[in-house]
């Protein structure tokens, strides 16, 4: 079972920071997901350190397998204290599951989780751990069982507030509206992604708010159990030519989506699996050459080129355009679980120094894309060199 | 008249060294012959890789004849060749 976590956050009117604050962790070792979302008092910088000095000191602790007690006291004692209010202060929403669907959350001071099976809400027991230090503090722990198909919802509280004051919402959206809106999503589109499930969320309680002027930071996390969506990206010509066969094949009987980027590449394959490629020469968008066909192949782009331009869209995602590498990033983040089999070859063409810009060596962009995969869009990448 | 065939490479070392320019010919060819010359693209020709020089990059084909260097004036008169 893959789980597919995405996080959508939304700043306060008028901050320039976001007061709320997201981490997470796939621990492929240990088969687990880590993540953490923290409300940090107050809005702007200063939530913002709250904020994230809680999610990631809390990572830290969990990731260790300390007690989740003594964890959350060692961080509450470490937070510095508001010069207004003499507190210190910041919510948490902590989850660790494995690929088993085996969950454990924790929550102090953010909205109740929501956990969706079908079209219901379930309502899962607690135990309540009171802080010894903070004795309005108490700890929400819960130990559930996921099952493929179940989402969770977690949020900090400008999404159940949004809304706060108007005719339609005098006491805000609350959890009630949230289930609403959410089980109403869920009928238009069952299988909608995470990520599209937490943008609908945030988008939404914005939409709330009077001219859409969010009063406190809004964040929404969501979790999707579901089979894996596999992918493979083929990039690279293999070292020894006498493999061009060999991985051609192991290309051919994948199973999952499939993607060539690099011109020889896609030649490499269409040689060896007589798959013809058609390559229309229309104006391209941007500054990329335009994406190729080919049959049983769902993407086929140019390499070098493409591949920095989807290493730059990955980091940024404001910047994405609808040219070829706006095609692969779509590709790589429709996947959960992505292989790159990436080519040893080198292109002594790309090494001339008459190019008029930089190009950068496979090996290295490629590792770049499969870091931001993991760390920011929390994927399974493998890289496979050949 | 048999058909002249023009192939442009948008590989990567082609592309930067000029032939995104070259779609134009799509355009030009067009309005030019109508439908005796067929234009279309290659992910590569592979003639950077193979050749010793490969600084002649873009490269484009027209039947059998490769252009080094190319550019649209190059492999209009080619074709004016082709078609004489």
């Amino acid at each position: 079972m893959f789980i597919d976590i995405y996080c959508t956050q939304e700043k306060k009117y008028n901050q320039n920071t976001y007061g709320d604050y997201f981490v997470s962790k796939r621990d492929p070792e240990t088969d687990r997901l880590l993540a953490v979302l923290s409300d940090g008092l107050g809005s702007g910088i200063k939530a913002n350190i709250l904020a994230s000095m809680t999610a990631t000191m809390l990572l830290k602790f969990i990731e260790a397998d300390s007690d989740v007690r003594k964890a959350c006291e060692i961080m509450m004692n470490s937070l510095p204290v508001c010069q207004k209010r003499k507190i210190s202060y910041s919510t948490f929403s902590v989850i660790n599951c494995n690929s088993e669907g085996v969950t454990k959350i924790v929550e102090e001071g953010n909205p109740q989780f929501l956990w969706i099976r079908g079209n219901e809400v379930l309502e899962p027991d607690c135990d309540i751990i009171t802080s010894e230090t903070f004795k309005n503090r108490k700890m929400h722990v819960y130990r559930i069982k996921l099952k493929e198909g179940d989402r969770l919802i977690f949020c900090s509280d400008g999404v159940t507030q949004s809304g706060l004051g108007t005719d339609k919402f005098k006491l805000g959206l609350r959890r009630k509206g949230l289930i609403d809106a959410v089980l109403h999503k869920l009928k238009e589109d069952i299988f909608i992604s995470s990520r599209d499930l937490s943008k609908f969320i945030v988008e939404f309680a914005c939409s709330l708010e009077p001219d859409r002027k969010a009063k406190d930071d809004i964040s929404a996390v969501c979790i999707h159990c579901r089979t894996p969506r596999k992918s493979m990206v083929f990039t690279g010509p293999p070292y020894h030519m006498e493999k061009d066969n060999y991985y051609a094949n192991v290309f051919k009987d994948f199973e999952g989506k499939k993607a060539i980027s690099g011109g020889t590449t896609a030649n490499l394959i269409s040689r060896e699996l007589n798959i013809p490629i058609e390559t229309p020469v229309t104006r391209n968008i941007g500054k990329l050459p335009s994406v190729s066909y080919m049959e049983g192949v769902d993407l086929v782009t140019e390499g070098i080129l493409t591949l920095t331009k989807a290493y730059e869209y990955l980091e940024d995602e404001d910047e994405m355009q609808d040219d070829a590498a706006g095609e692969l990033v779509k590709f790589l983040l429709e996947s959960d679980c992505i292989i790159f089999m990436v080519g040893a070859k080198l292109n002594q063409a790309h090494y001339d120094p008459n190019l008029p810009i930089e190009i950068e060596i496979r090996k290295n962009i490629i590792k770049k894309i499969a870091k931001v995969l993991e760390d920011k869009y929390v994927k399974k990448v493998t890289i496979q060199f050949m | 008249m048999a058909k002249v065939s023009v192939k442009i490479c948008m590989g990567t070392t082609c592309f930067v060294m000029g032939s995104s320019q070259l779609q134009d010919l799509v355009d030009i060819v067009k309005k030019k012959y109508g439908d005796d010359v067929e234009v279309s693209g290659s992910t590569c020709l592979n003639y950077c890789t193979h050749s010793s020089e490969y600084s002649k990059a873009p490269y484009v084909t027209v039947n059998d004849t490769v252009i080094q260097e190319a550019t649209i004036d190059k492999v209009l008169q080619e074709i004016d060749r082709k078609l004489s």
